[in-house]
């Protein structure tokens, strides 16, 4: 919200400078977001004399005229049709300096010399746009600097920001009874006295019945008669620009005016559009519709508070008034309502119809339904005094159930309890005094305005503040007295983390949030939407880290970058039944593309394949901790491509996926280039995982290696070959693996040549020749009978 | 029989050296590795020597198999790319760089807190991101149409079910399954309908803190995060708790840290303030307390909130969050 410093200091002696009362006000829990000087954007510019206006001779709409400074005389052009003998204006001479450095010069108009410009306010660049020159009302003496007479009350503007809980802060005299506490300085409330008229009463002209008591607990209303629409006078339309509301007509701002003063939202009706005499507040129904004063046909939710004269409803409550009611330039009679609506009311009808006023913000959170009467009188006393009006005698007040201010328990060792402080009860009740407080017994009475104050806990804070955070005691961290157990979830995600980070893999992190389209590939079921998402990309809660990764991707690769590793561990969200919770477990996925090694003058230059992504997938278990794993032929796959796909498989549970990613799938994201994934089930892996590991001894005897090439059938699988020597091995054989694979020369096209290594080892001695070629030579001879297989030299 | 290892060795380097194709090189690993080769034949030698001595020289056999395939190997490799050998070796090339792996600068940073909270002897605790109302709002003592739900512009599953607008529900869900005392973080990822900009990301991440016992108070909740503020920032960075408003807590506060980058004095960064915004803590609120079953008037607690983007841009002077999801290899590759 924003505060003139000046209008604020009418209701309080401040004695702090604005800094020192936005710092003050800060601590308070008022924080200022921003403070500044009002500034004048031009200099050089003083107080002129109008001494003579002629007719421009080669311009009908020009005028020459004769400006006197007191010392001299200057002849002036000037366009304004509100120009006059006698006025006192600002006046910018040959080097004066308007906003945007419009610097003035000696001019010729139409065959006549100019020596300097007569302003407007907008010239100025004190109005957003004038009609004519600003004539000055006050009498200011000539040849003075105009800058200075309007700087001497040097004012400046506080951005505050209002907690949604005090909207008692959303005005001048709200912020001043916070000053009030903090300073210990007395309040001054605005003093007034509303003169009736005790010739008419208000009975004779309105009568109000509440049928909606619960959206609107208190209306009141007053009847003024006679008034002039005119503009503000100068004083009130400068309070309400410096907090940013724009003057309109003289009784539209006072209700502005009163509002930033009181912080109780009130409404003028034009009483000749309003067709009486009765005024019915009731609950709209389904389907009505109403025409806002700012032109527009609504919709009316249901149950929304409608103040409706004996034909139609006239205004929304607490949100705007209507078209057909608004006050207008022909306006005599005026209708002031001042009412008390229910807050959940105002926010649920604001909400759906998208509309938030002054009014319905302080509505929604809170007014004082026991400062009807003051801002009402408050409002007629100023249509009496500037706009001529004659305030009908007495109050419309219809108020069924008064809102009584509430009492609440307070301990006041319970401030120090909970503050770790040592203050002592003097201090805690002076602090409580001067909020306006009450103190009775054992109970704290809260005034109405106080919508935030509702158990012990809040006064606490209301001390807390007062005696100033930084004034309560920091205790210095001790030693914790219990045990700590971190959970599992933790270690294992850091587990994983280094260990996929070991092998030369980067982290990365994406949105949570995809389009439509790109979790549909990735989706099992049904795709889990937002409601209300920020953005069509933004529309679907991730299934998979796969699409994050592969934007990730494309979006390097599009900047040159094409040799990536990368990996996320992070939540997924799947199976989503209506109204229950999806389940969100943590999946981990890797992304692999380009170049096998770091592109440099002397790498290797071939791509990354299959057996890339599955050797890191492998070396990955492994490090983890998980030998036992299997992979499977697996194609089940949508995103991964038909033969270039397969599954991981511990203990005849699949917990994960690798290959290539599929072309329709890569296009859809934009990537040319060949990508490999894998993903990972961390919940299916982590509870596999045996971190209670023991250490098997290192073979005191040497081994033996023995190799052997079979040129054999091409769709014979190597897993096939290795499980079967495996089998047949015996108890000699430690570990076979394929070292070479070999197509072409002269092998067969439809052959190749697998080079095996089998090693031999015994844990009891050194294996002589004999025993291993023994056992070799059978393995050689049961293999190649096993799958046809001849040997290569 | 070493004698006869060192001439093999001294035969296959001198006949190596002179290898400049393909063909020569495979007759040579016939010659000495195939199954009739010399280190072959070698090996059934052993049969012959005395047993004690056997391991010794079976040891040396398998060394220098060992030796001559891997020299082979280089010599294959070499020929495949074309490059004669005894070439001159320029020192100052670039060497042979693997593949790194970089934490992300987000779990850095994350882990930086967990491992402070930890020694202050915290728990790390985690929960779902997509929450009931309940545990994001109601329990947190914002019933619906509570006007402090309009400051958390919220993402919507369905009406009742939300992106979790911040870790506190874990808090909850922690409370409902264990007694104090409690001393907690729950870091994680939380959502926010915003516009990304240079200062928002709809989604982004907070480690928020809570403590419950029956001596808890204000003044532990200052020197706990001062304790933090000086371990993560260093010890000359200052406190400030000014006073704010949260459903949850009461009294409730904003914290700021004293500059990171001007150390307090005032720059450009902080608008000349010397203090930067860090986040919001207070005391938990007594209907929290009820809606957990924990009894208000035996137990106080506290609670603090952290954003981890927001340190870690405070930390490495990064002026754009969504630099963190974008990926980008050369923001990567900074940490
Ligand atoms: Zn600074």
């Amino acid at each position: 919200m924003i505060i003139s410093y000046n209008w604020l200091k009418e209701y309080i002696d401040i004695d702090l400078t604005p800094q020192e009362l936005a710092d003050s006000l800060t601590e308070a829990g008022f924080e200022v977001e921003e403070l500044y000087p009002v500034i004048l954007p031009f200099s050089g510019v003083i107080v002129g004399k109008v001494e003579k206006v002629e007719k421009h001779p080669n311009a009908d709409k020009l005028s020459v005229c004769s400006v006197s400074t007191g010392s001299e005389e200057f002849q002036v052009i000037c366009g304004a049709p509100n120009v006059a003998e006698g006025q006192v204006v600002p006046f910018a001479g040959v080097g004066a300096v308007l906003p945007k450095d419009f610097k003035i010069r000696k001019a010729k108009i139409r065959g006549v010399e100019s020596f300097g410009m007569i302003c407007s306010k907008e010239e100025l660049g004190i109005e957003e746009s004038s009609e004519g020159i600003w004539a000055f009302e006050e009498e200011y003496e000539t040849g003075a600097n105009v800058y200075d007479l309007l700087s001497k009350d040097q004012d400046y503007i506080l951005d505050l920001f209002i907690t949604p809980n005090r909207p008692d802060c959303l005005c001048v005299i709200g912020i001043a009874r916070e000053v009030a506490a903090i300073t210990g300085n007395k309040l001054r409330l605005p003093e007034f006295y509303v003169e009736e008229e005790t010739n008419q009463k208000i009975d004779s002209f309105i009568s109000i019945n509440i049928e909606d008591e619960i959206g609107c607990p208190r209306y009141a209303a007053r009847v003024i008669r006679n008034i002039k629409i005119e503009p503000s006078p100068l004083w009130m339309r400068k309070k309400l620009e410096t907090v940013g509301i724009r003057s309109i007509n003289n009784i539209v701002d006072i209700t502005n005016f009163v509002l930033m003063e009181t912080g109780h939202p009130l409404h003028a009706f034009d009483l000749s559009q309003i067709k009486g005499p009765e005024i019915n507040v009731r609950a709209s129904r389904k389907n009505e519709t109403f025409i806002t004063l700012d032109n527009k046909e609504r919709q009316l939710p249901e149950n929304t508070v409608l103040i409706c004269d004996e034909e139609r409803p006239v205004a929304i409550g607490g949100i705007m008034g209507g078209q057909n009611s608004e006050v207008s330039g022909a306006t005599v009679d005026v209708l002031l309502e001042a009412a008390y609506f229910k807050p959940e009311r105002i926010s649920y009808s604001g909400k759906k119809l998208g509309l938030s006023s002054e009014a319905s913000q302080r509505f929604e959170r809170g007014a004082d339904p026991n400062g009807v009467i003051q801002a009402i009188n408050r409002a007629a006393a100023l249509m009496a005094e500037i706009a001529g009006g004659k305030v009908v005698q007495g109050i419309c007040d219809v108020y069924p159930n008064p809102i009584k201010p509430e009492e609440i328990k307070f301990r006041p060792e319970k401030v120090n309890r909970l503050l770790g402080s040592n203050l002592s009860s003097d201090i805690i009740f002076e602090k409580l005094k001067g909020l306006q407080l009450v103190i009775k017994n054992e109970k704290v009475v809260i005034p109405t305005f106080r919508v935030d104050l509702r158990k012990e806990v809040d006064l606490i804070e209301e001390v807390a503040r007062l005696v100033n955070f930084s004034n309560l005691p920091s205790r210095d961290y001790t030693e914790v007295p219990y045990e700590i157990n971190q959970p599992e979830q933790e270690n294992i995600n850091n587990f994983l983390r280094d260990k996929l980070l070991e092998l030369g893999i980067n982290e990365a992190a994406t949105n949570s949030m995809l389009k439509a389209e790109e979790a549909e590939i990735f989706q099992q079921g049904k795709n889990i939407t937002i409601l209300n998402p920020i953005s069509d990309d933004m529309t679907t809660m991730r299934p998979s880290l796969l699409p994050g990764l592969l934007k990730a991707v494309n979006y390097n690769i599009n900047r040159n970058m094409a040799d990536l590793r990368l990996f996320e561990i992070g939540r997924i969200f799947t199976n989503y039944k209506e109204n229950q919770l999806p389940d969100q477990p943590y999946a981990l996925s890797a992304v692999i593309t380009g170049r096998r090694c770091p592109e440099a003058w002397n790498s290797d230059k071939e791509s990354v394949d299959f057996y890339d992504i599955k050797g890191i997938m492998e070396s990955f278990l492994s490090k983890i901790f998980l030998d036992n794993f299997k992979f499977i032929l697996y194609d089940k796959t949508k995103y991964l491509m038909k033969g270039e796909s397969a599954a991981v498989k511990i203990n005849d549970e699949i917990v994960g996926v690798c290959g290539k990613i599929a072309d329709d799938t890569i296009k859809a994201f934009g990537i040319e280039n060949f990508v490999y994934a894998f993903e990972l089930d961390v919940d299916k892996i982590s509870n596999k995982i045996n971190f209670d590991r023991k250490y098997d001894p290192i073979p005191k005897y040497p081994y033996v290696e023995r190799d052997i090439a079979l040129v054999l059938d091409n769709k014979i699988s190597a897993s096939e070959v290795i499980g079967y020597i495996d089998q047949i091995g015996g108890s000699l054989l430690n570990h076979v693996d394929i070292f070479d694979v070999f197509h072409g020369g002269n092998i067969p096209a439809d052959k190749k040549s697998l080079a095996v290594r089998m090693r031999f080892q015994s844990t009891e001695h050194t294996l002589s020749d004999k025993e291993v070629d023994q056992t070799f030579n059978k393995i050689i001879k049961q293999t190649s009978k096993q799958f046809n297989a001849s040997l290569r030299e | 029989m070493p004698e006869q290892i060192d001439q093999i060795k001294r035969d296959f380097e001198a006949e190596a050296k002179d290898i400049r194709t393909a063909d020569a090189l495979e007759d040579l690993r016939i010659k000495y590795l195939g199954r009739k080769g010399h280190i072959s034949n070698a090996f059934s030698l052993l049969a012959e020597i005395p047993k004690e001595e056997k391991p010794k020289f079976g040891q040396e056999l398998n060394k220098l198999k060992k030796a001559v395939e891997s020299q082979y190997n280089t010599l294959y490799e070499s020929l495949k790319k074309g490059k004669g050998k005894d070439e001159y070796l320029d020192l100052t090339l670039p060497g042979r760089k693997p593949f790194i792996g970089r934490k992300h600068p987000l779990n850095q940073v994350s882990d930086e807190i967990k491992s402070i909270f930890k020694s202050l002897g915290f728990t790390i605790e985690d929960g779902p991101e997509i929450e009931t109302d309940f545990y994001n709002f109601e329990a947190l003592n914002m019933p619906k149409s509570h006007p402090a739900r309009d400051m958390q512009d919220t993402l919507y599953i369905t009406e009742d079910i939300v992106l979790r607008t911040h870790t506190s529900p874990v808090q909850i869900r922690v409370m409902q399954n264990k007694k104090p005392p409690i001393r907690m973080i729950a870091p994680g990822r939380v959502y926010r309908r915003d516009t990304p900009d240079a200062s928002h990301s709809p989604f982004f991440h907070q480690a928020e803190g809570l403590v419950v016992g029956e001596d808890v108070t204000f003044a532990d909740l200052k020197g706990v995060i001062e304790s933090f503020a000086c371990q993560m920032f260093g010890e000359d960075i200052n406190v400030r708790f000014r006073p704010s408003f949260f459903p949850f807590t009461e009294p409730s506060a904003e914290y700021d840290f004293s500059c990171v980058f001007c150390r307090g004095k005032g720059c450009r960064v902080c608008k000349n303030t010397g203090w930067m915004e860090i986040s919001g803590a207070g005391m938990v609120h007594p209907n929290v307390f009820k809606a957990v079953g924990y009894d208000p008037e035996k137990y106080t607690g506290y609670a603090f909130g952290m954003g981890i983007d927001r340190i870690a841009m405070l930390k490495y002077g990064i002026n754009d969050i969504r630099l963190f999801f974008e990926n980008d290899l050369r923001f990567l590759n900074q940490f």
